[in-house]
Order: C-alpha cells, then structure tokens, then sequence
C-alpha cells in the first residue's frame, strides 16, 4: 500500500512538473490563457516543473531499490510527457489546474 | 555528396528507417507483448491457469522428471554431420539439468543437456526440455504452444527464423540501425525542444503524422535508445562470436584458470558418483543468502555432470527485488553437498552488465514499471509506423504527379506490417481457442498449427493491402487501412468470446477472482478493439472524404 501510494505521488509530481515546463513555453501558455505569459511567470513555471520533476524522483527513491527507481522515474517522464502533449490537444483547459501557481 | 551534415542525416534516417523500419516494428510490437509473455501463455493454456509456485523440491519434484527427460528429436537432428560414428539412440550422460522460475511461473520449465559421443566438437551438446506443473510433477503436452514466450518472444529477437541465426542477424542490424536512426533523427529534428509536446491531429495527414513520429519518438528516446542498445548487448556474444572463432585458444586457457580458481570441474573425471540431496543444498543457499541480509527465493537450479563425481550443483538467487535476473550463485559438491564456490560480489563492471540486462529482460517484480515498458514499447512502434507511413505521404503527390507505382508497393508493405501485425496477432489467438484439443492423426501438432494460422493471416492481410492499393496512385487512402481496423476489432472481441466460451473465464470471474494474467489479456482485447474501431472510423472517413475529388483535380492539386 505503501508502495502504491508514493508511487502514484510520482507520477502525479512528475505529470504536474512536465506540465509546468510546458507552460513555460509560449506556444503552449497561449493554448490556455489568453496574452503572454511576463517572464517572472515563465521563471516560475520553470522552477515549479524542475521541482515537480526532482519530487517524482525523490518519491521514487522512497518506494524502490535505487537501480529500479531510476528505471520508473525515467519511463514516468515519458508516460507524464505523453499525457501532457495529448492534454494539450485536446483539453487545453484542464491545464489550468496548473497556471494558478503561475502568479 | 551532401550540402550539410544535417542532409546526410536525413538521407541515412529516410532510407536505412524505410528498409528496417519494417523489421523494426515488428521487434517494437512483440517486444511490447514479451513484456507480459507468461500472462499471454496462461490465456494461451488454460491448464496452466493457477498462481506462480516457488521451486518445487528438487529431490521428490524435478528428480524423477529429469530421470526420464531425453533430448528433442529437433535438437538431435542438428546434430547429425557433427558426430564421428553412428548417433546414439538414447542420451544417457547428462551435462546439466536445469530449472528457472520467476515470481511469475505457475508452470516451470526444465531443460536438459546431453554429451555427444563422438561428437567433433566435444563443447556441442543436445537438448531437451519440459514443462511440469511444480504442485504435483505432472508434465504438460510438448504439442501445447506457449505463445507469449515460446512464439511472440522469438519473434521479437529472431523474427522465428532460426536457420543459421538469420532472424538474430537482422534483428541485430535492425536494432543498429535504430541506434543511428535516433542518433540523426535528432539531428534532422530542428525543433526538438519547441515541439517537444506538439502534436497537431489536422487535417493535414502529412503534418500530423510527422508530429506524432516526432512526439512518440522524442518523448521516449531514453527507453527507445536504452532498449535498442541493451537487446544489442544481450546479443552481444551472438554478433562477435570471437570466442570459439580467433580467441579460441585463450578462452579454453580462460575456462582452465576459472576452473582453478572455482574448483568447479569443466569436465568428467569418469568415475561415477550419486547425487546428494538437491534439496539440502538449497536450504543451505538460502540460509546464506539470510545471513548476508538479503533472504529471498530461488530463480535457478542446476545440476552439472550428474552421475560423476566431478558432478556440482549450482543454486542461484531469484531477482525478484533486483534489475539483475539472478545472483549470489552458491556451487556445491554433487555427491556430499559440501560447497565448494560462493561467487564474490560483482565488479563494478559486472554489475553495470547485469543491469543493462537484466533492465531489458525484467524478471523483476515492479507491475508500473511493467506497464511502462508496453507503453514504451508501443511509443516506439507507433514511431516507427508513423515514420513509414510518413515517407508514403510525403511522396504520394510527388508520385501521382509522374504516375509511379512506387508508393504504392510501400504503402501496401506498410498496412501489411502494421495493421497486418495486428491481424496476425489476433488470428493465433483465436486460432488458439479454436482448435480443438486433440487434432485428428496426421495433422501437424496443434502448436504448430498455430503458428501456421498467424503466418496465414498476416499473408492474407498482404494480399489484401495490395489488391485495395490502387487508389494510392491516385494520392488518396488505402481503403485496407480502415478495413483492416475492422477485422482487427472483431477478431479481438471474438478471441475474448472465444475465451469465455471454451474455459468458463469470463471478465467477472476472472476480476473477480482477481487473477489478473487472465483478465489482463481479456481487458487488453477489449482496448485494442476500442482504439481499432475508433481508427477504422477515422480512417474511413478520411477515405471517403478524399473519394470525390474529380479525377482531373488530384493532378493539379
């Protein structure tokens, strides 16, 4: 149980983090708000997703044996990536769950 | 020859992808399905439906098997031209008798090896082996096919075709060419980092399936450049075979000083000795492997030279928690049982090799990272499907234009490799429910038949791509395309049926029961129908939109 819970802790903390490093990007801020994003925004976007991105995999150290943290972590980015790059198609707004941290 | 680096990346991308690109989906796609090779086999054999057993007893369970156990007949056969005098009708000097389960084996696989006298080369040795239930010893049909890991997993590192390893050798090159094709793809990508989450389902089909290729490809490049570069090191040994070709000499000198230096003997010493208790030693290793802080199962037992008193009994510590498949091998003397190796912690060297294997073979137990491998390894054949059917696209105008028939050969070859794959895989699974149990005499062996019926239905699947490929010419949809959607969606969905019908297995039960390899298999049909229904509309409305276009029209488009 414990297992399952830090675990889906990761992939939330990872999804959160690629979808803040998306953000931080022009063309994806334009497909959720409207008008640019100031670059205080973008810095922030920035260091929220390294920090989403850094706790999935401290949280994945915490559920495994390091050698097989390093596996999961890596093929949480992908897996988080793929489910932002499909949000982003076809339901930008849900992504603004996340530009409330954006300030 | 090129103007700039980045156009003889290009080059070498479009035209090694567009010939590999073929094979290599096909690795993608049954590695994908490898990934859950045992759960395909207890859907595949419904006898073998029960929970994963640890190690049965080796002295009241696998003794006796391993006592009537004689070599194949095929392994036999290979052998014949490689032995000086007349061949042996019965196998009687064992080289090894061999048993390896994970935590997720309800049936355990034996395997034998045997001395050839008189052979020409006295490391060749025949084969044999079996699948038992471990509960009672009871042995399975050999004519039964394991299609997970007896079928799709060839596939995936030999395409099946083993004469002369030639499957392995193009598996082999392709998994090269992969390397280089994700070495220039991204070099060819000038947008890697802005497009990194783009991906644009237009009207364009040209645009989106390029956004898909990129994204699929970039988003999983770790996964796909580590799997390629691992299946290439697993076969590593297969590919520079040095060591029985120029090396020759200092790899006998090599196994003379491991034997000094292990006391494990290489060879007989011709006097015959009696086993000891297997099981005895067993409890030893484990109790070993307690006292150094990491209790845990056994994945392999072997027992080498049986019968003679250079006879050693090898017991290795299952990998369940671990990356690497199995460690902390403990030897022990046959015939007393007194160890006579226990193998040293790994170099570091040794250890970074077990780990880039063991991450591609994964007999570890970690479900996410399971399912995360699929989704790799479909990420990768959606790349490379998508990288064929983009080559198609961006050369049908071209051609319609001069009034080739180029396009569509490879448009045909690539509804055959990717729709077709899946109608292929969908027919053995049906084929596998149903064939009936006992085939009548002078049929080939159901296994074989099976296989017979996958080969049947991707050779269909190719007939059909490239009698409905004319309107390719024409710059519009292969109509086999959405078509074969359709047959993949219902072969799914009747293979579930097929399933409930013939073993009472129904998704009720099976969740319910919470026997998961099963179920499993079942939801997965049921997912792959879904989707396949939902291309097979897409793909049909794309067809017929692009229908009306008046002949003259395409040529001026």
């Amino acid at each position: 149980m414990r297992e399952v819970i830090l675990l889906t802790a990761a992939l939330l903390a990872c999804t959160a983090g690629m979808g803040w490093l998306a953000l931080a990007m022009e063309r994806h801020w334009t497909q959720v708000h409207e008008g640019e994003a100031t670059a205080a925004q973008v810095l922030r976007m920035r260091a929220l997703g390294t920090l989403g991105l850094a706790a999935g995999l401290s949280l994945c150290l915490a559920a495994d044996h390091a050698s097989m943290a390093v596996l999961v972590w890596v093929m949480a980015l992908a897996a988080s990536a793929l489910a932002v790059a499909l949000t982003l198609t076809w339901r930008p707004s849900w992504m603004r769950v996340l530009t409330c941290f954006a300030g | 020859m090129f103007q700039s680096f980045r156009h003889a990346a290009t080059w070498v991308h479009t035209w090694f992808g567009l010939v590999l690109g073929f094979v290599l989906v096909v690795v993608f796609f049954f590695g994908s399905l490898s990934v859950f090779d045992r759960e395909i086999d207890r859907w595949a054999i419904p006898e073998s439906r029960f929970e994963p057993q640890p190690m049965p007893s080796f002295d009241k369970v696998l003794r006796p098997v391993f006592d009537t156990m004689q070599p194949m007949k095929e392994s036999v056969d290979a052998m014949r031209g490689k032995v000086d005098g007349p061949m042996p009708e019965r196998f009687d000097t064992v080289r090894s008798w061999s048993a390896y389960t994970t935590h997720r084996d309800p049936v355990l696989l034996l395997w034998a090896s045997y001395e050839v006298p008189g052979a020409q080369d006295p490391h060749d040795r025949v084969w044999g082996n079996r699948t038992i239930d471990p509960r009672s010893g009871k042995v399975f049909p050999d004519d039964q096919l394991k299609i997970g890991s007896q079928f799709f997993y060839p596939l995936h590192y030999g395409l099946t075709l083993e004469w002369q390893d030639l499957g392995a050798w193009i598996v082999g090159f392709a998994g090269l060419v992969m390397l280089v094709a994700l070495i220039s793809g991204v070099v060819m990508h000038r947008k890697l980092f802005r497009e990194y989450f783009t991906f644009r389902p237009t009207r364009n089909i040209q645009r989106s399936v390029l956004d898909l290729h990129n994204m699929t490809g970039v988003l999983a490049l770790p996964f796909h450049f580590f799997f390629a570069f691992t299946g290439l090191l697993i076969f590593a040994g297969h590919y520079f075979p040095v060591t029985h070709t120029q090396l020759e000499p200092l790899h006998e000198l090599h196994e003379k000083i491991e034997e000094q230096q292990t006391g494990l003997p290489q060879d007989r010493a011709g006097v015959p000795a009696p086993l000891a208790s297997v099981d005895a030693m067993v409890a030893e290793a484990r109790r070993r492997w307690t006292a150094k802080g990491m209790a845990g199962e056994v994945g392999l037992v072997s027992a080498n030279h049986v019968g003679d008193v250079n006879g050693y009994v090898s017991v290795w510590r299952a990998g369940t928690d671990r990356i690497a498949n199995v460690s902390d091998g403990i030897h022990f003397k046959a015939s007393t049982g007194e160890v006579l190796y226990e193998e040293p912690p790994l170099t570091a060297v040794g250890s970074v090799g077990n780990f880039l294997i063991g991450l591609h073979l994964q007999h570890f137990r970690h479900w996410l990272l399971r399912w995360f491998y699929v989704l790799g390894g479909l990420m990768g054949t959606v790349c490379l499907a998508t990288g064929l059917i983009f080559f198609v696209e961006k050369r049908k105008k071209q051609h319609a234009k001069a009034g080739g028939q180029s396009r569509r050969v490879v448009d045909a070859l690539a509804v055959s490799t990717i729709t077709g794959m899946l109608v292929a895989t969908m027919s053995i699974l049906v084929a596998n429910r149903l064939l009936p149990e006992a085939l009548p005499s002078g049929w080939p062996p159901r296994g074989d038949m099976e296989r017979y019926v996958f080969w049947g239905g991707w050779a269909l699947a190719m007939i059909h791509a490239f009698v409905r490929s004319a309107p390719v010419a024409m710059d519009r949809l292969n109509p086999a395309w959405h078509e074969q959607c359709w047959a993949v969606a219902i072969m799914a969905v009747a293979a579930m049926l097929l399933n409930w019908i013939t073993t009472g297995d129904h998704l009720l039960r099976t969740i319910g029961a919470g026997y998961w390899p099963v179920a499993g298999v079942d939801l997965s049909l049921l997912v792959t129908a879904g989707l396949a229904v939902l291309s097979a509309r897409r793909l049909g409305r794309k067809a017929l939109a692009a229908m009306p276009v008046p002949r003259g029209g395409t040529a001026h488009a």
